[in-house]
C-alpha cells in the first residue's frame, strides 16, 4: 500500500494544517506560559515541529509493516515502543543539534532547551502514538473501502456472467440446415443462394455483435427477427407466415436485445418444426401506461407431441428479463387449444 | 439388365430434398419413386413402393427418422442426411449404412451411395447393419419420451407419460394407455433399457407399471403380493418386484 501521505493530497494538506495548528499553539506556549521570547519561541515551534512532521510521514511504513493481520499482537507493540523512543529520539537530537547552532550567543534559550528535552521526548511518543493511531485508521478505512469496491465489482462480474451465459446462443442445427439449403440453391438457382448466403451473414453478424450490448431499438431487433424469418422462409417456404401488427411509437422503443428473435425462433421450432400444415406467427407491440407489451403467438397441432428441451429458450429470456429489471412476472405463458401465446412485459 | 435401384427421399425441406435429388441424376442405376417431407407420408410411400434405398433426414414433424426407422418392418438401405450434433455421429460412424452431415458435397454423396451399392447387393448385411444401428441410437438417448407404434398403416405417438402399465406378450408388448391399448414389437427388454425409472418400475418379469400410479401393495396368496392401481387394476407382483418396490416406496 502506497503512503496516503504522499499519494493522497487532501490528507497530506490535513496534515500540513494540523502541524501548523500545532506550531501556532506550541508558540503561544512558550510565550504566553513559558515566558520565552517571540522570536525564539516561534524558532523552537518552527524548526521542532517542521523535522517531526516529516518523520511522521514516514511513520507510516512502520505502520504498514506491522498490520495487524500478518502479526501478533505482542510483537507488533513490542515494535512500536521501540520505534516510538527511536523516533522521539531522534526527533530531539535533530532539534538540539539544529536549534543549538542557530541560536548562538548569550540568552537564555540554550538553557531552557537542555531543560525542555525531557518533556520533549515524552511528548515526542505522544505524538508518535497519535500519528500511529491515525495511520491505522486510514488502512483498516482503505482496507474497508476497497473490500467493498471488490465486493460490488464481484456482484456485477457475477451477474454479467449470469447474462452472458443466458444470451442468445445460434442453434448449430439452424445453421447448418440454412446451409445446405444455400448449397442446394447454388444448384438450382444461383442467385437466390447468393441472396441467402448475405442474409444469413448479416443475421449471423447482427447475432454476434449484439453480444456486447444489452438493448437495442425495437425497430432493429424486429430488423434482425426478420431476416432470421426470411431465412427460414427460403427452408420451409409457405409453411408459415408473418403477421406484425406494430405502430411507429413502439419501434424507437429500446427492449433488451435479442429477446424478440429467440422468441419467433421458438415459434418456428415448436410450430413450424414440428406441424404439416401452414403457421401463422403473429407478432403484436403494444405499448401500456408502465409497461410495452410485446407478444409473439402461433397456432400449433395439439396432436404433435412435445419434445425434450421445449421451453428451455424461453426460461432463459425469462430469467435474463428477471437480471435486467429485477422482476419477476414479466413474461407469461398462454397455451390453448391450438395457439401458442407469450407475452412481454418491458417496463418503461 | 442390371436391376434398379428403387429410391425414396425423405426430409421435411423441400431444398435439402432438392440437392438429393440433383446427385441422384447421374447414377443411372437409381430410379427415384418419391420424394415425402414426413414420417407419415414416408411410412405409406414405403409400404406401398418397398424401396431398396432411402434417404432419410432425423429431424422431421411428427414421427422423426428415428421412429420411422423402427417401425418399418423390412428396412431398406438407408442413408441418413441430416445436421445433427457430433454426439450422435459419433454413434453412426460405427455402425450406418451411411450419414451425410448437412451440408454435403458430392464426392462425400459419391461414397455413400458406393456404400449403399454394395449392401444393396448384400442384403442380410444391411439388415443386420441397421439393427446395430437402432440400438446404437436407442442408447444414445437417455430415457424415450414417447414411442411410436404402428397398427397396420396407421401410426400411433405415444407419449411415456401416457402409458398406465405394460405388459409382456412373446416378443410383444402390450402399451396400456389412457386411451386404449397399443401392441408393440419391443420386448421387455427393450423398455428395461429406454425407460425412465423414475417413472416406471418392473414390477414382475412380465409387467412394468407407472410409479405414481400405485395406490398400493396388498398381500395376494402367501408372501405374493399384488399392485392396485388408481383405477382398480390389479397387477402381479414378483419377490424382486416387491424389493423394489419396497426401496421406492421409501
Amino acid at each position: 500500500m502506497v503512503n496516503p501521505f504522499i499519494k493522497n493530497k487532501k490528507i497530506l494538506a490535513a496534515y500540513f494544517i494540523v502541524w501548523f495548528f500545532i506550531f501556532l499553539v506550541q508558540i503561544y506556549v512558550l510565550n504566553f506560559f513559558l515566558n520565552l521570547s517571540l522570536f525564539f519561541a516561534f524558532l523552537d515551534s518552527a524548526f521542532f515541529n517542521l523535522i517531526y512532521m516529516f518523520l511522521g510521514i514516514s511513520l507510516w511504513y512502520m505502520v504498514s509493516f506491522n498490520s495487524i493481520e500478518n502479526y501478533n499482537v505482542v510483537k507488533i507493540v513490542l515494535n512500536h515502543i521501540a520505534a516510538a523512543l527511536i523516533t522521539s529520539g531522534l526527533w530531539i537530537l535533530f532539534g538540539y543539534y539544529i536549534m543549538s547552532s542557530v541560536i548562538t550567543g548569550k540568552n537564555p534559550y540554550p538553557d531552557f532547551l537542555t531543560n525542555s528535552l525531557v518533556w520533549r521526548f515524552l511528548i515526542g511518543i505522544l505524538y508518535y502514538i497519535v500519528i500511529v493511531a491515525i495511520d491505522y485508521v486510514i488502512i483498516y478505512y482503505t482496507n474497508f473501502q476497497e473490500k467493498q469496491i471488490k465486493e460490488v465489482e464481484l456482484k456485477s462480474l457475477v451477474k454479467e456472467a449470469e447474462l452472458k451465459s443466458l444470451k442468445y446462443q445460434i442453434n448449430p442445427h439452424f445453421i447448418f440446415n440454412s446451409l445446405n439449403s444455400i448449397s442446394s440453391l447454388t444448384l438450382s438457382n444461383p442467385s437466390k443462394a447468393q441472396e441467402m448466403t448475405i442474409k444469413l451473414s448479416t443475421f449471423l453478424r447482427g447475432t454476434l455483435s449484439k453480444n456486447e450490448k444489452q438493448k437495442s431499438k425495437l425497430a432493429d431487433e424486429i430488423n434482425n427477427a426478420k431476416l432470421y424469418l426470411d431465412i427460414e422462409k427460403v427452408r420451409f417456404a409457405d409453411k408459415f407466415e408473418f403477421v406484425e401488427e406494430f405502430g411507429e411509437e413502439c419501434k424507437e422503443l429500446e427492449i433488451p436485445s435479442m429477446i424478440l428473435q429467440p422468441l419467433l425462433e421458438n415459434a418456428i421450432k415448436h410450430g413450424v418444426y414440428e406441424s404439416l400444415d401452414k403457421v401463422i406467427i403473429h407478432f403484436i407491440c403494444k405499448p401500456e401506461k408502465d409497461y410495452l407489451k410485446l407478444t409473439v403467438e402461433n397456432n400449433f397441432d395439439p396432436e404433435s407431441i412435445p419434445r425434450k428441451g421445449e421451453g428451455i429458450g424461453i426460461k432463459n429470456i425469462k430469467n435474463r428479463l428477471k437480471l435486467i429489471y429485477n422482476q419477476d412476472n414479466l413474461l407469461t405463458v398462454e397455451k390453448n387449444n391450438n395457439t401458442f401465446r407469450v407475452n412481454i412485459f418491458i417496463p418503461r | 439388365m442390371e436391376k434398379k435401384i428403387k429410391t425414396i427421399i425423405i426430409d421435411d425441406e423441400k431444398l435439402a430434398r432438392d440437392i438429393v435429388r440433383n446427385y441422384l441424376r447421374k447414377y443411372d442405376r437409381v430410379e427415384l419413386l418419391a420424394e415425402c417431407s414426413n414420417g407419415f407420408e414416408a411410412l405409406k410411400q414405403i409400404s406401398e413402393l418397398k424401396p431398396d434405398l432411402i434417404f432419410l433426414d432425423i429431424q422431421m414433424p411428427k414421427v422423426t427418422g428415428f421412429e420411422l426407422l423402427e417401425i418399418l418392418d423390412e428396412p431398406p438401405v438407408i442413408i441418413f442426411t441430416t445436421a445433427f450434433d457430433q454426439y450422435a455421429l459419433k454413434a453412426f460412424e460405427v455402425n450406418a449404412t451411411d450419414y451425410l452431415l448437412k451440408p454435403f458435397s458430392e464426392e462425400r454423396f459419391e461414397e455413400a451411395m458406393q456404400k449403399a451399392f454394395k449392401l444393396i447387393s448384400n442384403k442380410d448385411d444391411a439388415d443386420k447393419k441397421i439393427e446395430d444401428l437402432v440400438k446404437h441410437i436407442e442408447k444414445k438417448d437417455e430415457f424415450i419420451d414417447r414411442i411410436v407404434v404402428k397398427t397396420g398403416q396407421k401410426i400411433s405417438i405415444v407419449p411415456t407419460e401416457d402409458i398406465r402399465y405394460i405388459e409382456a406378450q412373446d416378443d410383444y408388448t402390450m402399451l396400456y394407455t389412457e386411451k386404449g391399448n397399443l401392441l408393440k414389437q419391443k420386448t421387455m427388454k427393450y423398455f428395461e433399457e429406454n425407460l425412465d425409472p423414475n417413472q416406471f418400475i418392473r414390477i414382475h418379469r412380465s409387467y412394468f407399471v407407472k410409479i405414481n400410479l400405485i395406490k398400493h401393495i396388498e398381500l395376494f396368496e402367501k408372501e405374493s403380493y399384488r399392485v392396485i392401481l388408481n383405477d382398480g387394476t390389479k397387477l402381479p407382483v414378483s419377490k424382486t418386484g416387491y424389493q423394489k418396490l419396497k426401496e421406492i416406496m421409501n
